[in-house]
């Protein structure tokens, strides 16, 4: 019997209670060497154990059998092999071995990308994330790759059963995360977002890329940026200023590098079409390199959009051909379609009269006295409700914390300085 | 490439598809795009492609007849080059959401009505001719005070005739001859308004919070 049988007889003997799997997690962290001597035996070796009852052992031969370039068969059996280990393996033997969870996770994705099937990682991926997670609350480094195998297999809507979790906690001894998963995590959480088209979610999402901690700039930040910019014209119609808790760095040296989609934002603000249009054709190679041509098309149609609406604040009634000129559409009949659209889409409340040719502008509608506005609003405050729990507790938890409190205790003044944390906007929204 | 009809037929069928099959025949559209969407990754996770008889065209109008739009065309476009060449039943499926996309409310009637659906997506393409036409009505009706029939036709799939006779008969709507403009009544919709006892237990959850 030698050291590679040994090892594989110690997992199988110590799969059993926590004490055990714990040495066991020792013995394993000091097999490295080992594994990577045997490698070509380790097929064999994982035969013998069982994926649910040996996790811990089977995640570190696993591991250590996918490293290096795998052929075409071999990667096509490791990913059946990784998909249903993923699958069945116990939570509480891989949150030992986080890190090596994570390697086997991104192996997963990389052969599956390699092999042109995105769309095969993303169920084995989205299991793994829960086994990893003590909670949904917890972000982990799988969160960027699962996303981005659904972006890259366009299943965006299957991403929602993740992404739609709010996250609160980020902790590196348990998930062993690193900045870089939390900002591709933000990136492609807007993106997806972005093809759902629900840009308020895109822009939240962004905005985390965009102000996380950071002492150094970086691509996906300003990658992230350049999609916020474009988003927020689309959505709000102008870019807000960055929040006070953006890094220095990225406030100092961010602007200059995306010129281009700043130029777009400030002539949006003018509402001139022709002069927007033309800006993008200005700009349309950088768009393309950047794959933001069609999200700048859309902020096209958005202004459109936006003309009209002022519209409405001036006038009650206005002819189709009025607005048509106004906004710079090309006739009458094109004037009609955008306001339908509007109308249906619920962005504005009109009447158009094709008798006459005129649309006649009113009041919204909504009289907030429904039962189905009550349930809305029900749902609001009880999500608020939980959020404000949550944040009494992360106070507290803050109010108590050693580090925290000696640095408050040097620096008191600091501290009753008015230092919002959070934008005021989100106040005056609820 | 020929879709069989009745599940047994040959190729290599998913057992999933079944409940797919059960989801049509009693009209459970609801279920029906993510019970795909699901079998979808199961097969995908497996290593497996996609059986021969995947309801391609189904799949896309599941999306459509739950108003999801976006997600009919995130199905079209992972869908294979060589799929999409050999079936002409999930190009009109296409069509429609094509023409859905681009607010062409004729040919959304047309596509629905120009292609002879097989039998497992017939009921699929009823429901959504039924929901869009009723859906047309609706915006027609906050839309619009006067609308010319020719626009009207357009909007709910009908003749010209069969819409005068439709929204004047049914819907008191009111036709100047003259013009050829129909004087829209608007719809009165009745919405639930009463409160049940429930929601004072919501309300003295949140005094309680606002106070502690």
């Amino acid at each position: 019997m030698d050291a590679l049988d040994q090892l594989v007889a110690q997992v199988q003997a110590l799969s059993g209670s926590e004490q055990d799997v714990a040495h066991l997690s020792s013995l394993l962290k000091q097999a490295d060497e080992l594994l990577r001597t045997h490698a070509l035996r380790l097929p064999f070796s994982l035969s013998s154990l069982h994926p649910t009852k040996h996790s811990l052992g089977y995640l570190y031969l696993l591991e250590a059998q996918s490293s290096g370039t795998l052929t075409r068969e071999q990667s096509d059996s490791f990913l059946a092999l990784a998909s249903s280990f993923l699958t069945v393996c116990a939570p509480e033997q891989i949150r030992l071995a986080p890190d090596k969870f994570n390697s086997v996770c991104r192996r997963l994705r990389d052969q599956a990308m390699h092999l042109h099937e995105p769309m095969r990682a993303i169920l084995p991926l989205q299991c793994a994330i829960r086994k990893l997670q003590p909670s949904s609350e917890y972000l982990t480094a799988i969160h960027a790759d699962y996303l981005q195998m659904c972006l890259l297999s366009k299943c965006y809507k299957a991403s929602l059963s993740i992404l739609e979790d709010d996250i609160f906690e980020i902790d590196q001894k348990k998930t062993s995360l690193v900045p870089r998963d939390f900002l591709l995590y933000c990136y492609y959480g807007g993106m997806i977002y972005i093809g759902l088209k629900k840009f308020s979610k895109a822009l939240e999402f962004f905005q985390h890329a965009i102000t996380a901690p950071t002492t150094a700039l970086n691509a996906i930040t300003i990658a992230a940026f350049g999609k916020y910019v474009l988003v927020s014209l689309i959505q709000n119609g102008q870019v807000p200023p960055f929040p006070k808790y953006t890094p220095a760095v990225v406030l100092r040296n961010l602007k200059s590098c995306v010129q281009d989609y700043l130029d777009l934002a400030n002539l949006y603000a003018s509402r001139n079409i022709a002069e927007v249009k033309r800006c993008i054709t200005q700009h349309e190679e950088v768009f393309k390199n950047d794959n933001n041509l069609g999200l700048a098309k859309q902020v096209i149609a958005s202004l459109y959009k936006r003309n009209i609406q002022r519209l409405t604040q001036t006038y009650l009634t206005l002819s189709l051909q009025d607005i048509a000129n106004t906004v710079q559409l090309d006739d009458e009949k094109d004037a009609e379609l955008h306001i339908l659209q509007m109308i249906k889409d619920g962005d504005i409340f009109a009447a158009i009269n094709q008798k006459d040719g005129m649309v006649s502008f009113q009041e919204d509608p909504e009289q907030y006295n429904t039962c189905d506005m009550t349930q809305r609003l029900n749902n609001e405050i009880h999500h608020i409700v939980c959020l404000a729990k949550k944040l009494t507790w992360v106070d507290e938890q803050v109010s108590c914390d050693h580090a925290y409190l000696s640095k408050i205790g040097r620096d008191r003044p600091r501290y009753d300085e008015d230092f919002d944390l959070v934008p005021q906007k989100i106040y005056t929204n609820i | 490439m020929a879709i069989p009809v009745n599940g047994s037929a040959a190729g290599s069928s998913s057992p999933g598809l079944g409940a797919i099959r059960t989801a049509i025949r009693s009209l459970q559209f609801s279920q029906l795009a993510d019970l795909l969407d699901n079998l979808e990754l199961e097969i995908a996770a497996s290593g497996a492609s996609k059986p021969e008889d995947w309801p391609y065209a189904v799949h896309v109008l599941s999306h459509v007849v739950n108003h999801d739009l976006n997600s009919a065309r995130f199905v079209w476009k992972r869908t294979a080059q060589t799929i999409k060449e050999s079936s002409p039943e999930l190009v009109a499926a296409w069509k429609i959401v094509q023409n859905m996309w681009t607010h062409d409310h004729a040919g959304v009637y047309k596509a629905l009505k120009g292609f002879d659906w097989s039998e497992q997506v017939q009921p699929v393409a009823t429901a959504i001719s039924n929901d869009y036409s009723s859906c047309m009505l609706r915006l027609l009706s906050t839309a619009y005070s006067t609308v010319s029939v020719a626009d009207a036709s357009g909007f709910l799939g009908l003749s010209e005739n069969e819409t005068v006779t439709f929204l004047t008969q049914q819907h008191g709507w009111v036709l100047d001859p003259a013009s050829q403009m129909l004087t829209v009544r608007p719809m009165s919709s009745v919405v639930n308004k009463k409160a049940d006892s429930s929601q004072l237990q919501d309300l003295t959850e949140y005094v309680f919070h606002l106070e502690h």
